[in-house]
């Protein structure tokens, strides 16, 4: 254990900028004089200038971001884990403070968290979301051939090709994005340094790409068992959650016709893909899996009239990958149904 | 976190390795030099660095150094089986060494615990090193022209390479080896088990004129030896040698009582041994004593050996028949079909004292305690004689002669 951690510590690598907003600030002069008195390890002038900043500023991100970095090198992880945390409650879209937390909870030997920030650095981008996934998949088809190799089996036997999901659409800088700007300051949504997905991509990338053709006709026209048992109105946060867990069952079932069906037409796609876009590759994502089994618990719902906030604990498992996340679902009534309208993950 | 989980899997493995770097530190004996390591396997060494790396949680380095030790071995197995699990590591967290998805594991079942079971027997055979200074208690007495000595371990699959030097045998290699199917203790035909005795390479076959099967080369030994047929067991064919292509080495279990070395490996056996004057000891369970204990032993043998020779020296024919067993056996003849040629060998010598040059004694307990004496049987003032070899059986607190012969 103590080899671990060690080199849990060597690796995890803390992140001293906040690399998104540091470019277009508007006080990019006092963020590098503190970033230098850092990086020359005087830390308590570092300290008492950041906290002068905040003075004024009290909500800005860069300058709460390099006091957890001071706290932390000052030796005070509990204070820096307890700025990184608010960061995340205030910044969510932020990958940086999670990618610390979870530095500052590895060395604490709590791998569970540590785990669950980092996953939700990856997921503050659906970008990074997807690649990470598609990651996960390559590597679990590189370790099957390497089984095949290693137990002399014939290689045609498990050779189902992964079907990984293509990002459709770049993600663009927030200059048409619907998503609510951080703060002034923070001007720019993250952007991925390399975009995982540029237009080339289905020629050059060993990823299977969706073709237009394969979309899955919506059985919008016929009639889809109903999830939801149709007269509930003594009871709608009963239905909202019988709604919840037919959405569950349907993507666990990969029956991708109710899985669909449980979205609005006013679904909103994360990352600005167009809705046909969006179900492409959700049903190259699911179909492709051998198995998938979804769970939920911890689950609560919010009902405000015609609309609900189902919030629950999501522990999904695919083939070889485990991923265990909190979501959330904002659904509204549409007839004798409630339908999700926004999907995320997080907080 | 997965390297963690994977550190888990393995630390049982990993454990052993560590624990016997730290004897090593406690003995202040030295290391493996790296070119020790080279000569001692060195894919396995490599392998074995892997396994230090996961167990230290540096599983980016650990697939790193293994996608290069695929390269050049890549037919290693096992070392694939350890890539496949750092390849897995990255996208799940790992339950155990060889962690294959079901339906993998399911087909590859037996392949898997061959696997498994090779891996942990390298490990076993890194962890019980024999101490410096030791020897196996078989090797009472090497002769100046047995360069060599081989003797390997079933237990552990081991198989160790001893040079005979000025002031004793050194052990300078071991590696990994595989045994019959069944196992050890060969008793008949087709039995599929290696047999258990004391024995000597009795040729070398050019690789140019064997199947691709065998590898790089083959040594044979001369099972069954005298004991061997004494005890009516049956059988031939016992060779040491190498792999077939596109397999790097053999599960620990895997012959028809061969005893199977890697290429590498037994190509640097090949290299070096010479051939009938090297002998291999397999045993199940090899007993290192240090070099200094084993001397008693040899006294009390050879004392006996003498108290022959000054028989046989002075031509009295019935005291030297005292030293032969009732149930003497020389390729069929009986001791009374014998004594006329111990007779004649008598005559000639005309009362010249004996001298025994080069003795080796290898010595063999099981049921029975048997030694095996090979020496030159020179009349005083000559220079050369002939090459004779004995086997001898205790009987009680007496050794008595149940076999010889005279190579010249």
């Amino acid at each position: 254990m103590k080899l671990t951690r060690t080199f849990v510590l060597k690796t995890l690598r803390l992140l001293t900028m906040v690399s998104a907003c540091a470019a277009l600030t508007s006080h990019a002069d006092d963020y590098a004089d503190i970033s230098q008195l850092l990086q020359a390890n005087k830390f308590s002038e570092a300290l008492a200038k950041v906290d002068s900043q905040l003075v004024t500023k009290p909500a800005d991100p860069q300058f709460r971001f390099l006091k957890g970095v001071i706290q932390r090198n000052m030796g005070k992880p509990a204070e820096a884990i307890s700025t990184f945390t608010k960061l995340t409650e205030d910044y969510p879209e932020l990958p940086e403070p999670y990618n610390n937390l979870a530095v500052l909870y590895a060395s604490q030997s709590q791998y569970d968290k540590a785990r669950s920030a980092l996953e939700m650095a990856i997921r503050t981008n659906p970008s990074y979301a997807t690649a990470h996934e598609n990651l996960g998949d390559v590597y679990a088809r590189l370790a099957s051939r390497a089984y095949n190799k290693a137990l002399q089996l014939d290689n045609g036997n498990t050779a189902v090709p992964p079907k990984l999901a293509l990002i459709r659409e770049l993600f663009k800088p927030n200059l048409a994005n619907p998503r609510p700007v951080v703060t002034a300051a923070a001007s720019t949504t993250p952007m991925p340094v390399a975009a995982p997905a540029t237009p080339s991509a289905p020629t050059t990338a060993p990823v299977k790409p969706v073709s237009a053709a394969a979309a899955p006709a919506m059985p919008q026209t016929k009639t889809v068992p109903a999830p939801v048992p149709a007269t509930v109105p003594v009871n709608a946060s009963k239905a909202v959650e019988a709604a919840v867990m037919a959405w569950a069952k349907a993507w666990s079932a990969k029956d991708m016709a109710s899985y669909l069906a449980a979205y609005s037409p006013e679904f909103d796609p994360a990352g600005q893909q167009s809705r046909a876009a969006w179900e492409q590759v959700r049903t190259a994502r699911i179909t492709g899996k051998s198995r998938i089994s979804v769970t939920l618990s911890d689950l609560q719902v919010k009902l405000t009239g015609e609309t609900a906030v189902a919030s629950f604990k999501q522990a999904y498992k695919a083939d070889a990958l485990s991923v265990s996340s909190r979501k959330t679902l904002n659904m509204h009534r549409n007839g004798d149904r409630w339908l999700i309208t926004k999907e995320s993950t997080g907080r | 976190m997965n390297s963690t989980a994977f550190a888990c899997a393995l630390c049982l493995l990993l454990g052993a390795v560590q624990t016997q770097a730290k004897v090593k530190n406690k003995k202040t004996k030295p290391a493996l030099t790296a070119s020790q390591t080279q000569q001692n396997g060195a894919a396995e060494a490599r392998l074995i660095a892997i396994y230090r790396l996961i167990g230290k949680g540096d599983t980016r380095t650990a697939l790193k150094q293994a996608e290069q030790l695929l390269k050049t071995n890549p037919s290693f197995a096992l070392a694939q089986l350890t890539y496949a699990d750092l390849l897995s590591a990255q996208a799940r967290p790992l339950q155990a060494f060889g962690d294959a998805p079901p339906d993998q594991r399911i087909l590859g079942h037996d392949t898997l615990a061959d696997l498994r079971s090779e891996s942990l027997l390298r490990l076993k055979a890194l962890r019980e090193r024999p101490d410096a200074g030791t020897l196996p208690s078989e090797f009472l007495k090497l002769a100046a022209h047995n360069k060599h000595a081989i003797a390997i371990d079933a237990s552990l699959a081991r198989l160790y390479l001893f040079e005979n030097r000025a002031n004793g045998p050194v052990l300078v290699a071991d590696y990994y080896i595989s045994l019959g199917k069944l196992g050890i203790d060969k008793r008949v035909e087709g039995d599929q088990r290696t047999p258990l005795g004391v024995y000597f390479i009795t040729s070398q076959l050019d690789p140019k004129t064997l199947k691709d099967f065998y590898g790089s080369g083959a040594l044979p030994i001369n099972y069954p030896n005298v004991l061997d047929i004494k005890r009516g067991k049956t059988g031939g064919g016992i060779w040491l040698h190498g792999t077939p292509p596109g397999q790097f080495s053999r599960a620990p279990l895997a012959s028809n009582g061969c005893l199977v070395l890697a290429n590498p490996d037994l190509l640097s056996i090949v290299r070096q041994v010479e051939i009938r004057t090297t002998p291999v000891l397999i045993s199940k369970k090899l007993k290192w004593v240090p070099a200094a204990s084993l001397k008693p032993s040899t006294h009390e043998f050879t004392s006996q050996l003498h108290a022959w020779l000054k028989a046989k020296s002075s031509g009295n024919l019935t005291n030297l028949a005292t030293f032969y067993a009732p149930d003497f056996n020389h390729n069929g003849k009986s001791l009374s079909d014998w004594l006329p040629t111990l007779q004649h060998e008598v005559s000639t010598w005309q009362g010249k004292s004996l001298e025994i040059k080069d003795l080796s004694l290898l010595r063999w307990v099981d049921t029975h305690e048997t030694m095996v004496v090979t020496f030159g049987e020179v009349a005083r003032g000559q220079r050369s004689g002939q090459t004779r070899r004995q086997y001898w059986s205790r009987e009680g607190t007496q050794w008595k002669i149940f076999y010889e012969s005279v190579a010249s």
